[in-house]
């Protein structure tokens, strides 16, 4: 506790010297948020009576005759398989240079690796009792791993599956602040070759210190050289590199407990001349919304706004652009993005992989689904929850299922 | 480092049984779990929690009656050592997955625990109040109910909640996610103290 304390303190130190003018330095790092604030606002009537809370993830096996595969609807020429199942919990997938598929997860504190062996594809645990090891990256023959206050790397690991070697402990290096709340990460490798990765906002609405909370950072690979790429995020859970631009978009989820249609996940883009921008929270939301709990004087002044929004409560997470050959052009460019779906919603929306056309610049985005039947809208129930997308070397693309611990591959052709 | 666990035979033996189930032409839609086989397992907990889970000794929780979601994922917490209570990890790692899903099964159907003691109606108040300001009823329903993976909180031992909530508060206890932390951040034990009784004795 006192080590962490101290770490915290450090960092937000460095941090703080590095980023804000010095009238702010001496600001305190950020206390653990007032929990009235925490869940919305001192609005509890806003959560009486409807009775919506998170849905939580069940974090036992499906075995495969439970997935209801055939619901899924894909569109025409388009197909749609169970490709793994038996990792309970399993979210935020990489891809080893042999094939492994790594994927990382939350309560559950597992990361699994899922490869061939004996000719059949199988699910192994690689490392356990971690806490909420969601962000995973594969570079170089190592895979990355980070959890929520530690960041691990495991060399060479797709020649040791069948003995998991200690990971080099990393931790030290990135000073990831330990606060929990939305701070379980994602992980990329940006075209710069760092690691990207992002710290959340640990509450639902707050005030946060803007020199610790709210960003997506960049590391040099061993966790040196950190700079901050984007400022008031609430929390993103996926980001990916335009293949022409290089430049880094990402999802972003809108606050809640406001109401049923605000405020919007957003999908950013940070423009090259303006690294380090300001994305909005806790003052400014969605298309430009200024909050209504924390208001501020131009609260949208200098915010970057988002290249389109992504439906209220949806929970927009895992992005990546489509560069493969197999689907059709309309495709090539294309943001895939997985929507886990809402919570804080009476009606049920999100439970869908989206593709999202928008010029390099960001202009002219439009919306199409591509893998949609999660959700039944009759019944407002879900039976499962989209979390990540990756592309295969053959163009397909992985869909990773936290409900389900399953990944779908969509395919098109053949 | 190379880790084994009961959840890859789980897999196999689950698989086992429903391929069975298949050939014997019954396979349809069943209640998640199996209550009967889930009893049997249930008998290394008695002793601890009393028969049907009806906590008989101090500072152990009531299961009986409990949400069916939250007993799963919280069973799968403990014996893999995330939500760290001595001997339960150790206890719980002959289970795989299925058999806490139908140990979590058995302790759902229970009927309800009601705690017995004497209700304090000043520290009732105190109790209502904070959850007033906490919202408790959001999640939990209006009547402290819970729902799916959100637990029954009424009629819960009142020393079992108190406990529970002040480890939530001082990040000693983890959740399927941190809402709780957040929630009794800032609570006095009092004011803690009277919310468990709040609870205990609706």
């Amino acid at each position: 506790m006192l080590t962490s304390t101290l770490r915290t303190l450090a960092g937000a130190a460095i941090l703080a010297v590095m980023t804000i003018p010095p009238a702010l330095a001496q600001q305190k790092p950020a206390a653990k948020p007032d929990p009235r604030v925490a869940m919305g606002g001192y609005h509890p009537e806003r959560m009486d009576s409807k009775g919506l809370a998170p849905h939580a993830t069940p974090i036992t096996i499906t075995a495969p005759e439970n997935i209801p595969v055939n619901r899924l609807q894909v569109p025409p020429g388009f197909k749609v398989e169970l490709w793994a199942h038996g990792s309970p919990g399993a979210r935020m997938m990489a891809r080893g240079d042999k094939g492994t598929v790594f994927q990382g997860s939350r309560a559950i504190g597992r990361v699994y690796a899922i490869r061939e062996k004996d000719g059949k594809r199988v699910s192994q645990i690689i490392a356990e009792k971690l806490v909420q090891p969601n962000g995973v990256l594969f570079h170089n023959g190592s895979l990355y791993v980070a959890a929520i206050n530690k960041v691990l790397r495991y060399d060479d690991i797709e020649n040791n599956l069948d003995s998991i070697p200690t990971p080099v402990d990393m931790t030290e290096a990135f000073k990831l602040p330990p606060e929990v709340h939305h701070n379980w990460k994602f992980l990329a490798l940006g075209p710069d070759g760092k690691i990207y990765i992002q710290v959340g906002s640990p509450c639902n609405l707050c005030e946060i210190n803007p020199g610790v909370h709210g960003q997506i950072r960049r590391y040099n690979l061993d966790g040196s050289g950190m700079e901050i790429v984007a400022r008031g995020v609430r929390n993103s859970v996926g980001f990916d590199f335009h293949p022409q631009t290089g430049e880094l978009w990402f999802t972003d989820n809108g606050r809640d407990w406001a109401g049923e249609d605000v405020f919007e996940e957003e999908l950013n883009r940070v423009p090259a001349d303006k690294i380090g921008g300001h994305f909005g929270f806790p003052y400014c939301h969605a298309n430009g919304q200024p909050d209504p709990d924390i208001r501020v004087p131009n609260a949208c002044a200098n915010v970057i706004l988002p290249v389109i929004t992504l439906g209220a409560h949806a929970a927009a997470l895992g992005m990546r652009f489509y560069t493969g050959k197999m689907f059709p052009s309309e495709y090539q460019g294309a943001v895939i993005v997985a929507r886990r779906g809402s919570w804080n919603r009476t009606v049920k929306n999100g439970y869908d992989v989206l593709r999202v056309n928008a010029t390099a610049d960001g202009k002219n985005p439009k919306v199409t689904p591509l893998v949609t039947g999660f959700l039944d809208k009759e019944k407002n129930a879900f039976w499962g929850r989209p979390v990540d997308v990756m592309q295969m070397p053959d163009g397909s693309m992985l869909v990773a299922d936290e409900q389900n611990g399953a990944i779908y591959r969509v395919s098109y052709g053949k | 480092m190379q880790l084994h666990h009961p959840a890859r035979r789980d897999f196999r033996r689950a698989f086992f049984i429903l391929a069975l189930l298949a050939l014997c032409g019954t396979a349809m839609a069943q209640p998640r779990g199996d209550a009967a086989r889930g009893a049997v397992k249930a008998a290394a907990c008695a002793a601890c929690h009393g028969p049907e889970g009806r906590a008989p000794l101090p500072g152990m929780p009531a299961l009986a009656g409990q949400q069916r979601e939250f007993l799963e994922t919280q069973l799968v917490l403990l014996r893999e050592g995330l939500r760290n209570i001595p001997g339960m990890e150790g206890l719980l790692r002959q289970f795989n997955d299925r058999d806490l899903i139908d140990i979590a099964a058995y302790y759902s159907a229970a009927k309800p625990f009601t705690e017995s003691g004497i209700r304090d109606p000043q520290k009732h108040a105190a109790g209502a109040a904070v959850s007033q300001g906490r919202a408790c009823g959001s999640c939990h329903l209006s009547d402290y109910g819970g729902q799916r993976g959100i637990p029954r909180i009424i009629n819960q031992r009142e020393d079992y909640l108190a406990a529970t909530l002040k480890a939530y508060r001082d990040d000693r206890r983890v959740g399927s996610d941190t809402n709780m932390n957040a929630l009794m951040y800032g609570l006095g034990d009092q004011e803690i103290e009277a919310l468990a009784h709040y609870l205990a004795h609706r």
